[in-house]
């Protein structure tokens, strides 16, 4: 066994030794928290750069399973062996780590000014450090929010032909209730403007000037007093559906089982939520041509909709790469060098995100290859009557901003949803009670933000 | 030479006992002790977020003082623990009362009941599927404004529907109980039979001898004699009904205005939302501890069987 260890030993110091002079092997640790990155490894990747190993390891986000073990090891030796050199970061808690000393800087790795500048802001913008401005995670998936809406229901109710009509109707908040009133009046308050409150939210919270904390303090924007005021005008005046994003109500709209104008979603809402749901019985696997059968076959929505710019441009999701800032500091030229080009790959390089985006019609990151998409002619989407969807979220990627993103989003987000906006525009509370609840939550969520 | 062989065959007899016991103990020893004592030393702390799970320094009661003084997080904690007790006693009163019913029915020599195994294993049922199934399913059945409850209620032609279950304090909190009720009344059915069962024979026999009706056998005979399996029951349901955590997590969170937040949730809040308030979190773990304990000791004083006061004295 001894033998065979000091064998072991030398026969490593001697590749070691070898390894500079000629093509060597690099081993990286990548951890994810889906099986995604790693099929894109496998087929893109691995077969450019055969000399680099990927270690890949995936802990699922329910319940906090991914942060939890990033953090225990982040905490306990972060320049371990076992320790991730590279790590994927969901919208939900990116801000956590690119505000911390745990991830690197990415100059630090060889990336330019230049380099970054390809990525579309929005994203760019959330993968810096609020502290100090400096990049710390780049994407590869960019996530703009657009406005779907079913184009027969405008075009009965409201007369809109064209999505570009529809982009007046709803061009800011104040024009959009004034188009929900029209639409309530036109069809005896049959068809509802939006679900509910969730749906505007995640629009509106763009409107804000600061994020949710900023030196240490809470920060309600006025925007987002605005935003009680339309939810509550809506709620009382029965022009949305009432309901919550999952769930039944949700869903009836989209297959046309009940009649709702609007959806404010993103790009992975198209393909992963509306399109799957249009008739029910429908799935992800499916075709379009099999759900466009089902969808004429039982009277679902395949083909009704369309989509055009929200009335605030926005954001919703995405996935970053970062680098772990101790295995980096650690690491030698050579390491440094293959981290880079992992993630230079997955997130600037035009070849293979050109070719990624043909293949799966995600949205990627880079500014200039859906500018080359877009000018090619796009996307057109029979499930959108033949619009093409990644001209409209170019328009939207070209203008959302990321920077009112904090790490407290995620809790905070709730918790306004669950003690302020509910509780104020059901009538439970007042304004100054639901606020002051929602204060009081935070507070005890968060040692360290001050409320007042 | 041969004395010694049988004394080791022996010993190696004894050292097989420790080997079956072995198993519990070790995995008892770090998944249970070791956790409980963490957790009350992280309630001694500052451990904030996780970088300080492992680092931190010890600062005495002062998390237990925040819990024992008006702030927000102390706010939270009483009204949660309020919640607990009420949707706990909303539950038990109901879940004891029809396992004591349907056991009486059940251990019956009168009614001679057809069918009982079916009827049990009907009535157990809830109890084998996992909480986090119910909590969606009743969770999709009272959705709001289009779910099945609704849906059925508005086709039978009720006014005022559809109707906002989930924002109404009193009927969220009875979904909540008839859950926990329906989860485990077919459990403490099954252990107040297996208690019922264990009574000798002879005392109802010699009960009807003399005339006793059911109601008599019941109130004198049955429910003194299943005193200890009643005191069983009413500590792990306490135990059970204060973590209460899945089905308020699940269905609710805590909503509407924290009226259906648990001591659990809490704990779950502050340990893994925000900023991971572990130290208040074990705080909060110890306080609920404490509180458990003292009931089952005051339970079990309450539900003592008096003729067993000499046993404790012989040490028993």
């Amino acid at each position: 066994m001894k033998k065979f260890l000091a064998l072991v030993l030398a026969s490593m110091l001697i590749l070691g030794a070898v390894s500079f002079a000629a093509a060597e092997e690099i081993t990286l640790n990548v951890w994810s928290f889906t099986n995604e990155l790693e099929g894109m490894i496998t087929k893109y990747y691995l077969p450019k750069h055969p000399e680099v190993k990927i270690n890949f390891t995936i802990y699922p986000t329910d319940g906090g399973e991914y942060t939890n073990h990033v953090d225990t090891l982040l905490a306990a030796d972060a320049a371990s062996a076992d320790a991730p050199d590279v790590f994927t970061l969901e919208a939900a808690f990116v801000k956590k780590y690119t505000n911390s000393d745990w991830t690197a800087d990415l100059k630090e790795l060889g990336f330019t000014d230049e380099d970054f500048a390809i990525a579309l802001p929005a994203m760019r913008e959330i993968g810096q450090d609020t502290r100090t401005g400096v990049q710390k995670g780049l994407s590869w998936q960019s996530t703009p929010g657009s406005l779907m809406y079913r184009a027969d229901l405008a075009e009965k109710y409201l007369g809109v032909k064209s999505p570009e009509e529809m982009a007046e109707k709803v061009k800011d908040w104040d024009t959009f209730m004034e188009t929900a009133e029209e639409l309530k009046e036109a069809s005896n308050g049959a068809c509802k403007m939006f679900v509910g409150p969730g749906d505007i939210f995640n629009a509106a919270k763009y409107d804000r000037k600061q994020g949710w904390v900023v030196d240490g303090k809470l920060v309600i924007d006025d925007s987002l007093l605005d935003e009680l005021d339309l939810l509550k005008t809506s709620y009382e005046e029965d022009l949305d559906a009432k309901g919550t994003a999952w769930t039944e109500t949700w869903f009836a709209g989209m297959n046309g089982t009940n009649e709702i104008l609007c959806y404010l979603l993103p790009t992975w809402g198209l393909h992963y939520t509306l399109k799957p749901n249009c008739v029910p019985g429908a799935d992800g696997s499916m075709s379009d041509d099999e759900i466009k059968k089902l969808s004429d076959e039982n009277n679902g929505t395949f083909g009704l909709w369309r989509m055009t710019q929200p009335p605030v441009p926005y954001s919703w999701g995405g996935t970053w790469i970062a680098a772990n800032a101790a295995k980096v500091a650690a690491a030698d030229d050579a390491k440094k060098a293959a981290i880079k080009d992992l993630i230079n790959f997955f997130t600037l390089d035009e070849d293979f995100l050109y070719q990624y985006a043909k293949d799966s019609g995600d949205f990627v990151g880079s500014k200039t290859v859906v500018e080359k998409i877009v000018a090619e002619g796009g996307t057109p989407n029979p499930f959108l009557g033949g619009q093409d969807h990644y001209s409209i979220f170019a328009d939207a990627a070209a203008i959302a901003s990321g920077k009112t993103w904090t790490e407290y989003d995620e809790t905070i987000d709730r918790l306004w949803n669950d003690e302020a906006t509910l509780p104020y525009i059901r009538g439970e509370k007042t304004l100054e009670d639901a606020l002051a609840g929602f204060k009081a939550a935070v507070s005890a969520a968060f040692t360290g933000i001050s409320v007042d | 030479m041969q004395n010694t062989k049988k004394r080791n065959a022996n010993l190696n007899y004894d050292r097989y006992g420790y080997l079956f016991i072995a198993p519990f103990f070790i995995v008892f020893l770090i998944f249970q002790l070791y956790p409980i004592l963490f957790t009350f030393k992280t309630s001694l702390t500052d451990a904030v977020g996780w970088d300080k799970i492992l680092n931190n320094s010890i600062i005495g009661f002062d998390n237990f003082k925040i819990l024992f003084s008006a702030n927000d997080v102390s706010k939270l904690f009483w009204e949660s623990f309020g919640n607990t007790v009420i949707m706990w006693t909303m539950n038990f009163i109901p879940q004891i009362s029809m396992a004591l019913i349907l056991a009486s029915w059940f251990t019956d020599s009168h009614l001679h009941l057809r069918g009982q195994g079916a009827f049990k294993v009907l009535i157990y049922m809830p109890n084998i599927i996992t909480a986090a199934t119910i909590a969606m399913l009743f969770f999709s059945l009272f959705s709001y404004p289009i779910g099945p409850v609704n849906t059925l209620l508005q086709s039978l032609g009720m006014e005022n529907m559809p109707y906002e279950y989930f924002r109404k304090v009193w009927v969220s909190r009875g979904i909540i109980a008839f859950i926990q009720w329906w989860m485990w009344y077919g459990n403490t059915m099954i252990i107040m039979i297996a208690g019922i069962s264990g009574i000798n024979p002879s005392l109802f026999e010699a009960g009807m001898v003399d005339g006793c009706t059911s109601r008599q056998i019941f109130w004198k005979i049955t429910l003194p004699l299943i005193r200890p399996i009643l005191l069983y029951n009413l500590v792990t349901s306490l135990v059970g009904g204060f973590t209460m955590f899945d089905i308020p997590h699940l269905m609710t969170q805590g909503n509407p205005n924290n009226t259906t937040n648990t001591v659990a949730r809490f704990i779950y809040q502050q340990g893994f939302t925000g900023t991971y308030n572990f130290n208040m979190a074990s705080a909060a773990s110890v306080v609920l501890f404490i509180v458990i304990v003292i009931c089952s000791l005051a339970l079990s004083a309450m539900l003592k069987d008096r003729d067993a006061v000499p046993k404790k004295k012989r040490g028993l």
